[in-house]
């Protein structure tokens, strides 16, 4: 497999009691890439994100992150990928001082000047209990434990759920900031997508436990659309593009479509739709019988 | 790791030591007035097996003084587990809340994490466990020249059984806590079956680890020399065909103030037999040698379950 895959998963499943946390899931995304895990609560994010960081073991498939298994490789993989569990858990216990002095013992790449720096930069005083601050605050100091450990790659589970809109705001800034300086590979699960879509530039839908679409931002805009015309079949439509979403209304069908090339007949007149619509298709569809994700490359290189 | 460990059982280590300031605040005072008054009262020298009527009413004197503290502080034989079980709760606690995550996403192994967290609890158990016997078996002593330390209110709380107490506490409490990821449901049921172990051991295994002596002799003659500071499991007199009989005590009548012995009753049920069941003194380290090794086995298969258990399951 080639270096420039950060994280690539086939099969994968995870299957906790009798039932399928995550199930065949086959995705590949790029190094350098910022990658948004999207999907309803219970849709695998969090098991794929475990999985990835080496947290639980795969039932079925295996996924390799940086060319490594993180359950085998877990020694030389571990200080090349930084994550922040959901609710950004810290020792509560511990100040901010010891919380960086925790990361320096652990971490032999620990780069104490950059940690030191970020958290005055975040006007935070070094002695001040963890259970002191804010959530805002918490995320950031998790962040920043992620950060300086200078991973190649960064987990981060649900890192702005619990945040205010500024503070959501400042902490999408420092994974912006990290991302173009040094280069760190981003995967985040969430279910803002507004927010998603000013820092991300890849997409994975997951529902139910599977993938159901995995591409580039740029390409999934560019590839779907809303067609809507007379109230009529759909089948025609249907041969040659991927219809997601079919609703009809009075005298009126309108369709979500994955175009596959561009759409040529003239009965349906073509809307470009955003991204949230896009995902709401998807996650609805999600519940009907679609296999496999189809690479979202196919459809939209024309 | 030490450093991050350390830092995490911090609270748990200060308690540790604050229970044992506590034991030595009460130890050290009446410990040092027990010893002066056997000194004081020259009971070193009423040790012999034929001790002076003198020599027996000091005794009496000295026992009249300390018993009852003793026996309160054979209770004390429950603080070596407790201490165990105060010192899982780091890593239960750690379970519960979630930050092992925190923890096992930073770049050592999870392997190396649980040992070292582990491995720290049971350092810092066992220093604990070695003051707790010095000061105890220090503040003992006359006690234990004039009573052996065969009986289970010292027997427990001396040699190296207190280890494998403390140890015992600490895998039970890190099992439960492990399988549950609860820290209250894991102390109580580190408590219960510590409790229920020792009540086990102590009532029913421990005569059992080595065959006890089994000895007669004429109730009017001396009682066999490993008789002296043995433990005794069972103890009865019989007539002279070996018939049970109530123990002197039913010779025992008052008249007022008084206490009599009936003489014609001594006369008539005196010249038996005396039968007892009994582990000799000599036994004591052997003893505390198998104790050691049974507790010892048990905490340590404990402590590796929820080592093994901890490392497998899923987060």
């Amino acid at each position: 497999m080639s270096e420039s895959i950060a994280l690539e998963a086939d099969g994968l499943g995870k299957r906790y009691g009798a039932n399928w946390a995550l199930r065949d899931c086959t995705l590949e995304l790029p190094a350098g890439s910022v990658t948004a895990l999207v999907g309803p609560n219970g849709a695998g994010k969090t098991t794929l994100l475990q999985l990835a960081c080496g947290l639980s073991s795969p039932t079925a498939g295996t996924v390799r992150v940086l060319g490594l298994s993180p359950q085998e490789d877990a020694h030389a993989l571990l200080p090349r990928v930084g994550f922040v569990a959901q609710e950004h858990p810290l020792h509560r216990s511990f100040t901010i001082r010891e919380t960086l002095k925790l990361g320096r013992k652990l971490n032999p790449g620990w780069d104490d000047a950059y940690a030191r720096e970020r958290i005055e930069r975040l006007g935070l005083p070094l002695g001040k209990r963890i259970a002191k601050l804010s959530g805002g605050q918490q995320a950031q100091v998790a962040l920043t434990l992620a950060l300086a450990k200078r991973p190649e790659l960064l987990l981060l589970d649900e890192p702005v759920a619990s945040l205010d809109p500024v503070a959501r705001r400042e902490f999408l800034n420092t994974i912006m900031e990290a991302v173009s300086e040094d280069g760190v590979t981003v995967v985040l699960s969430s279910h803002i997508i507004a927010d998603l879509q000013r820092v991300c530039d890849q997409l994975v839908i997951l529902s139910g436990g599977r993938a159901e679409l995995v591409g580039s931002i740029d390409d999934i805009l560019a590839s779907h659309r809303l067609l809507t015309g007379a109230r009529g079949d759909a089948e025609e439509v249907a041969r040659v593009h991927a219809v997601i979403r079919e609703s009809h209304t009075g005298r009126q069908t309108s369709l979500l479509v994955r175009a596959n090339g561009h759409v040529y007949d003239s009965r349906w007149e073509l809307h470009e739709i955003d991204l949230e619509e896009i995902v709401l298709a998807y996650l609805g569809y999600g519940r009907s019988a679609e296999p496999a994700p189809v690479p979202i490359e196919e459809a939209a290189s024309r | 790791m030490t450093w991050v460990a350390w830092r995490q059982q911090r609270t748990e280590t200060l308690i540790t030591v604050g229970i044992l300031a506590l034991l030595a605040a009460l130890l050290l005072p009446t410990g040092l007035d027990m010893a002066s008054t056997y000194h004081r009262n020259g009971l070193a020298a009423c040790l012999g097996p034929s001790a002076s009527l003198s020599c027996r009413q000091a005794i009496d004197d000295f026992g009249a003084r300390f018993d009852s503290l003793n026996s309160l502080i054979a209770w004390f034989t429950l603080v070596p587990g407790l201490i165990g079980i105060l010192l899982a709760a780091p890593f239960v606690l750690q379970l519960e809340h979630g930050t092992y995550r925190l923890d096992w996403t930073q770049s050592i192994t999870r392997r190396r994490w649980i040992s070292g967290k582990l491995g720290l609890a049971i350092v810092v158990g066992l220093a604990a466990s070695l003051l707790f016997t010095l000061l105890t078996t220090w503040w003992r002593t006359p006690l234990v020249h004039l009573e052996g330390r065969m009986d289970a209110s010292v027997f427990d709380s001396e040699g190296t059984v207190v280890f494998a107490y403390t140890l015992f506490g600490l895998g039970l409490a890190l099992a439960a806590g492990a399988v549950w990821r609860r820290a209250v449901p894991a102390l109580i049921v580190g408590f219960t079956g510590y409790f229920a172990g020792r009540v086990f051991v102590d009532t029913w295994l421990r005569q059992r680890f080595i065959a006890p002596v089994r000895a007669t002799w004429s109730a009017s003659g001396p009682s066999p020399a490993n008789y002296r500071h043995a433990w005794v499991i069972s103890e009865y007199r019989s007539d002279k065909v070996g018939h049970p009989i109530a123990p002197l005590g039913a010779c025992t009548g008052s008249t007022g103030a008084k206490r009599i012995i009936d003489p014609s009753c001594i006369m008539e049920k005196g010249t038996g037999y005396m039968h007892a069941v009994y582990e000799p003194a000599s036994r004591f380290w052997a003893l505390q040698g198998i104790e050691t090794a049974v507790f010892g086995s048990v905490a340590l298969a404990l402590i590796l379950f929820a080592a093994v258990w901890t490392n497998r399951r899923a987060a």
